[in-house]
């Protein structure tokens, strides 16, 4: 069994939860369907936004430069940081230049990579997620279970529990409206304290020297208004060329991510107001390599919307959790395989190649092909699953002899009428977690040669 | 050598084929009338678009719709029943408590609602914080789609802060339940002027 189908099983003990987290994300899928059908030119906006992400990838060297003259120019103070580490020290410098105690954070799923809140917190920073659903996941000391909808597999129940435990809510009321005001309240308080405001970046302009931030619930927009300090981190591939790009980014990010017609803000920030510094940290941690990577640089296209999460079936019936990588569902299986293959080889299994991810993507990366991809080179990470090469290698030497294999059919009929615990025993790792097929009474070929086979047409005349 | 000479040597180090930037050429749907379909947007967001002709003034506006409110900010000109100007507070913790922010906006945009606005006030967590927020636009400021929107010169000036707002603040991170006012403002009314 794969890491990934060991840690599933956990999960979906819970079948009422399973089943509850399916069918809450086949929804937000359907939200975005609809979106998408009832716009003509969406296919074109795919393409384009690909194509978009292609240049500027390739271009990646110019417009990293232009960005960065563009934005010293505007009066941003411009970082760059090789890794994780180098990342997570340059906000420490900038917290400490400021004597700062307390930062506010807007989701950032860079931050989450370079496990930057614990970095912070050993060194006596206050770090307050206020994002609702990353906020939630802060108090209970769990990481994000998906990148747009962090608190997805947490059930109302529990954010009472908790609510009541660390801001002494009513812990018998769980009505969401109540829960989120009380956040409110909570979370202005820290917004309007905080001394430091770190943001993400959903698009960076190279022309205009200006990065979006993209927030439905505006936690980005109000930790900027109050705090003197601004620092926000991104990706080196969050880049675009102009505005003009944006126009096409726009359309397809919040639609492919919840259904909705755009966020409800999109703010741009162009120059650090008055007495106000904005500080940005351009980070590289791996993402070179993967340029590198003809098969799967493609993954640098990527904008985050978590439609690829939405639509996964294995995602949708085995959680976030299940994944070994921070990042989970089809996205994360990539990114896991090229940041440490060995490591995270367990996840290419949670794929049934449906490839259902590559069609919704925005960006249209290829995700399903390369999770392919991965697959045919498991052996190299070591991985393999022996009992699954044992039973391949048996069913390619059955499948090319037909003696051999209407011998094996016959035993397998046999299966249909074994008791069950034959069937769904230990030994047989495709009865875990499935139901086996039924096999047919008659091969096609004994039928065909009995005429037992008629065309529509002549079973219709009959 | 340092970090940033480090990531760009190693980009410039292995071969990438460049390729060209798309032409922006994509074809929308025009609405037949655009601020009936703007006014729908608005509406599919969660905010609200009204006609100030319906209401004769602002102020006559605030009455009707808001009621009960104590505090209105604005540093507009002639709104008359404004009980304080932001940009007399020293800190922008000050509008805390803010019933009503009356701000202005330069564009709409028909497909999803959104209305350009940039920083016009020293602080720029009026647009946020105000738990009703009133954006007074120009009804023949209004773009059908993002691709116009990103063509508009207000897109391009020299502002710190600019922003696409659709609608009021909302989360669905509880259980997928949409809650409106999450952080930001609970109410937004474009005024179509
Ligand atoms: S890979 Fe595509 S679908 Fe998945 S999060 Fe990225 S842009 Fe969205």
């Amino acid at each position: 069994m794969s890491s990934h189908a060991k840690a599933a099983a956990q999960f979906i003990k819970n079948t009422e939860r399973t089943a509850w987290h399916d069918q809450a994300l086949f929804f937000v899928r359907q939200k975005r369907d609809n979106v998408a059908k009832n716009i003509d030119e969406w296919e074109v906006l795919r393409t384009k936004a690909s194509q978009i992400k292609e240049h500027t990838v390739s271009n990646l060297e110019h417009y990293l430069t232009t960005f960065e003259k563009n934005a010293k120019a505007n009066g941003i103070q411009v970082h760059w940081a090789s890794d994780a580490d180098e990342h997570n020290k340059i906000v420490a410098e900038i917290i400490e230049n400021h004597k700062a105690k307390k930062l506010v954070k807007s989701k950032s799923m860079l931050t989450e990579e370079c496990e930057l809140n614990h970095f912070l917190e050993e060194n006596g920073t206050e770090v307050v997620e206020t994002d609702l659903g990353e906020r939630i996941m802060q108090f209970l000391k769990l990481p994000p279970s998906h990148i747009v909808l962090p608190a997805i597999h947490v059930k109302r129940q529990e954010v009472a529990e908790i609510f009541n435990k660390e801001i002494h809510t009513d812990a018998n009321n769980s009505d969401p409206a109540y829960l989120t005001q009380a956040a409110r309240m909570h979370l202005r308080e820290k917004f309007i304290e905080a001394d430091i405001s770190m943001t993400g970046v959903n698009f960076a302009v190279a022309e205009e020297g200006a990065f979006v931030v993209c927030t439905n619930e505006g936690n980005a927009d109000m930790g900027t208004s109050f705090a003197n300090v601004h620092i926000a981190s991104m990706g080196i591939e969050k880049l675009v060329p102009n505005y003009e790009s944006l126009g096409i980014f726009t359309r397809l990010l919040a639609r492919s991510a919840t259904g909705q017609p755009i966020t409800t803000y999109t703010a741009h920030y162009k120059k650090p107001a008055k007495g106000k510094e904005i500080h940005i940290i351009l980070v590289d941690n791996n993402r070179t390599e993967i340029l590198k990577d003809k098969d799967h640089s493609n993954m640098l296209k990527c904008i985050r919307c978590g439609a690829c999460m939405n639509t996964c079936p294995v995602y949708r019936r085995t959680g976030g959790y299940s994944y070994s990588y921070f990042i989970p569902g089809p996205l994360g299986i990539n990114l896991s395989m090229l940041k440490e293959p060995k490591k995270h080889s367990g996840n290419v299994s949670a794929c049934s190649l449906c490839y259902s991810c590559s069609n919704v993507c925005p960006a249209k990366i290829d995700l399903a092909e390369q999770i392919y991809k991965w697959r045919q080179d498991l052996d190299k990470y070591g991985e393999a699953d022996p009992m699954k090469k044992m039973v391949v290698k048996g069913m390619k030497k059955v499948m090319g002899s037909p003696g051999l294999f209407y011998a094996a059919i016959k035993s397998g009929r046999l299966i249909n009428h074994m008791p069950r615990f034959m069937v769904y025993n230990g030994l047989n790792d495709w009865g875990k977690g499935r139901e086996m097929p039924v096999i047919a009474l008659k091969t096609f070929n004994e039928m065909w040669k009995k005429g037992e086979v008629r065309s529509n047409e002549s079973s219709k005349n009959k | 050598m340092n970090s940033r000479e480090k990531i760009l040597k190693k980009i410039k180090s292995f071969p990438i084929e460049k390729t060209p930037m798309p032409k922006f050429d994509v074809k929308a749907i025009a609405s037949e009338d655009r601020i009936e379909a703007f006014k729908q947007s608005v509406k599919v967001v969660g905010g609200q678009a009204v006609m100030l002709k319906d209401y004769g003034t602002i102020d006559n506006l605030v009455t009707v719709l808001f009621p009960d409110v104590k505090r209105i900010a604005t540093n507009l000109e002639g709104i008359n029943c404004a009980t304080e100007n932001p940009d007399n507070f020293s800190m922008a913790s000050m509008l805390n408590g803010v019933d009503v922010g009356i701000v202005e906006g330069h564009f709409g945009v028909v497909e999803n609602g959104a209305v350009w606005v940039t920083q016009a006030m020293k602080h720029k967590a009026l647009y946020f914080i105000s738990e009703a927020l009133i954006v007074i636009l120009d009804a023949d400021q209004l773009v059908e789609t993002m691709h116009e929107a990103y063509k508009r010169e207000e897109v391009y000036g020299d502002y710190e802060y600019g922003c696409f707002i659709s609608g009021p603040s909302k989360t669905a991170d509880i259980e997928q339940a949409l809650v409106i006012g999450a952080h930001g403002a609970k109410a937004v009314t474009i005024v179509l002027t």
